[in-house]
């Protein structure tokens, strides 16, 4: 027999007894349908993850920070422990600096393009130029070129002009400003203002400079920047570091974190020497931050399919004895097979491609429920009002072959090794004693 | 047929033609020990291409045993099996499954249809085991239904056929893959006289038209008398063996020859 005959046999023998055959492509089904959708819900979150936190910066971006700050940091991720041991060594995450040799020598590191001095950055307020009401925001500058900043209208930031302060707003602040749309924000300007600290302690009325920036860029709503930090270029950066420390002895001001970028390739090297250096100090790139997000989501989800293998090692034992009764009712005809000279191979396969067959349409069952339920889901969730109406580009659940394909050929296989048993059974029987089977 | 599936042994010693089947010595025990059942004791037979041979014994003679030994169905417990000189015990797997596919032809008593399959289909089963292509297995199929006066009904059930067609769609099933031998176990006996007539005529004209060998197992003298050569059998050993006259006058060589081998 050819293979396309074994195929078209077996799935008629499987129609010989239709309810049996529902019956348990039903149970595959709901094995199926519960990894499939699972996995496309994970494949839509992680989508999403990646997507919100690629904002923050592209593979080749870091952040540094004393080993203290990101040690207190991670310990209290992990562990979700608030109180933390003191170390004596790195001392406490405040009083953890990145001193101006280390952060030579690290400029110096293999592998490192650029490092740059983040600065803490706290302005009072913003308001839209010639309007009255001002609102709080906190603004922060990470080199443009590291970002990946999902803009719905204009640009990104430039940090090559010196005296030009730009600024990129998100969606949220259009309302405030009563502007219409993304577009219409363009080109607007702001007024930040910006405290002297120094200058505060001897007249607290009149400490608060005012600098203009103009809107170039509106980003699109994300998990990640809901904030509202804004991002702003290196002119502008510089321009309120300086107004904000205006009159600081230089060597106070000390340097926390760090950001730059380095060779994607090299990270990890940059890891381990950073490490070594000095006092220490941890690099943070967005695959890390990622990571920790996911690490939550992706619990979830394996507890759900856990369910879903459980209901497949059901649908398996299903396939099995759906099977074993189909060898028992064909007894004669194996018999006959053989008799006619049909081998022992094509005899189990024969029941082989039968258990495979019930594995494929309950898994391609399984494959267009979760479509239809998956892509209703996403219609509902986007529509007005529902919770992922803010964020256009996310969908809770993302259908791919790279993600169906091997499930269903997964499946599939479950169902080959769930049908061995009685292919076996059947492939072994002697063609008389079955002829003579009643 | 494919010529490379059996090369007929070289027969140069003697002007003897090859049986097409021989056995000799052949024995069958089932269980062990103490339970054990020789069901059949030393036999020696030789079957010549296109003879009837009837195979006559009562139930539990050992009658259906030497045929499906004969059909290699089964294995013996001692002596052997040659089809056309070749040993069959030498023939394992993939080359004994073709030559029964190919040479050989079964009619069961109790027919052995696939019911819910049709008739065309059940015809056609031994071309698709022998991956004969799809086109050409069905107008094959239609050729034998056609010569067993079926081909009407190639479209219907199996089930939904009388006693006497089912057994007709048995012939045409047997006979699709143009076999040398056709092995028929009890073939009339679910059978009426007149139905059973039918396929006696039928069974014969294939004998007689196309040389098919014909190995009828049977307990009913008068079906038995129609064939060539008479082999009875009682209490798995062969008692007598007798020919019909007409058969002396067709082949006396070759009955003399293997009658005197078996004694």
């Amino acid at each position: 027999m050819k293979i396309s005959d074994l195929i078209l046999t077996a799935n008629r023998n499987l129609l010989r007894n239709k309810v049996r055959t529902f019956l348990t492509i039903l149970a595959i089904f709901v094995g199926s349908f519960t990894i499939i959708l699972n996995t496309a819900i994970n494949a839509g979150v992680n989508d999403f993850i990646d997507k919100q936190v690629s904002t923050i910066g592209g593979d080749g971006f870091i952040e540094v920070m004393p080993a203290a700050a990101s040690e207190q940091i991670m310990t209290m991720m992990k562990t979700g422990e608030k109180v933390t041991e003191y170390n004596e060594k790195t001392g406490s995450m405040m009083s953890a600096v990145i001193s101006d040799e280390d952060f030579e020598a690290m400029k110096k590191v293999d592998g490192v393009k650029k490092l740059e001095v983040f600065h803490v950055l706290s302005v009072e307020w913003m308001r839209l130029y010639g309007a009255e009401k001002k609102y709080n925001v906190n603004v922060e500058y990470f080199p443009a070129e590291s970002m990946n900043v999902d803009l719905s209208a204009g640009r990104m930031t430039d940090d090559t002009v010196e005296d030009e302060y730009e600024i990129i707003i998100n969606e949220d602040w259009l309302k405030p400003f009563n502007l219409g749309s993304a577009e219409e924000a363009l080109g607007k300007t702001v007024e930040i203002g910006a405290k002297q600290t120094l200058k505060c302690y001897t007249a607290p009325n009149d400490c608060i400079s005012i600098v203009e920036a103009k809107i170039v860029g509106v980003q699109a709503p994300g998990v990640l920047t809901m904030d509202g930090d804004l991002h702003i270029n290196k002119a502008l950066d510089a321009k309120l570091y300086e107004l904000i420390n205006e009159g600081v002895p230089e060597e106070q001001l000390s340097t926390i974190f760090a950001v730059g970028e380095v060779e994607p390739n090299k990270v990890e090297d940059v890891r381990k020497t950073f490490k070594e250096l000095g006092s220490g100090y941890e690099i943070i790139t967005v695959k890390d931050t990622a990571g920790m997000i996911r690490t939550f989501f992706d619990v979830i989800l394996a507890v759900f399919n856990i369910f879903g293998v459980i209901a497949l090692i059901a649908a398996a034992i299903g396939i099995i004895n759906t099977l074993f009764m189909s060898v028992q009712e064909r007894t004669r005809e194996i018999g006959l097979d053989k008799a006619l000279g049909m081998s022992r191979l094509k005899i189990f396969f024969s029941f082989s491609i039968e258990a495979i067959s019930l594995g494929f349409w309950g898994s391609i069952f399984g494959m267009f429920v979760s479509m239809l339920i998956g892509y209703s889901a996403n219609n509902i969730l986007h529509a007005e009002g529902q919770f992922l109406s803010p964020f256009p580009t996310f969908d809770l659940v993302k259908f791919s072959p790279e993600v169906v394909v091997p499930i269903v050929l997964l499946i599939m296989f479950i169902a080959f090794v769930a049908g061995t048993a009685p292919a076996l059974k059947a492939a072994k029987k002697d063609p008389i004693d079955a002829l003579r089977y009643e | 047929m494919k010529q490379s599936l059996i090369k007929p042994a070289s027969a140069s010693r003697s002007s003897e033609p090859v049986p097409i089947v021989e056995v000799k010595g052949l024995s069958k025990t089932y269980g062990k020990k103490s339970t054990a059942f020789k069901a059949l004791d030393d036999i020696n037979l030789k079957i010549f291409s296109g003879e009837s041979v009837a195979i006559i014994g009562k139930s539990g003679s050992g009658k259906s045993t030497l045929m499906h030994l004969m059909a290699l169905l089964d294995n013996p417990t001692s002596g052997t099996v040659k089809i056309m000189g070749v040993n069959a015990s030498k023939l394992k797997g993939k080359k004994l499954n073709r030559l029964r596919n190919k040479y050989f032809g079964f009619v069961f008593q109790q027919f052995f249809m696939n019911p819910n399959d049709s008739v065309l289909e059940n015809v056609l089963l031994p071309l698709k085991i022998g991956k004969v292509k799809r086109f050409s297995r069905k107008k094959l199929a239609l050729k034998a239904l056609d010569i067993v006066d079926l081909e009407n009904k190639a479209k219907n059930k199996a089930t939904n056929l009388s006693g006497g067609q089912k057994q007709r769609v048995c012939i045409a099933r047997a006979i699709v893959n143009n076999p040398k031998v056709i092995f028929a176990d009890e073939p009339t006996g679910n059978l009426d006289s007149g139905t059973g007539k039918k396929i006696v005529d039928l069974l014969f004209g294939l004998n007689k038209k196309r040389g098919v060998t014909l190995i009828i197992v049977t307990h009913d003298e008068d079906l038995a008398a129609l064939c060539d050569r008479q082999v009875r059998i009682v209490d798995g050993k062969i008692t007598s063996e007798t020919k019909t006259r007409q058969a002396r006058t067709l082949k006396t060589t070759a009955i003399r020859e293997g009658r005197k081998e078996d004694r």
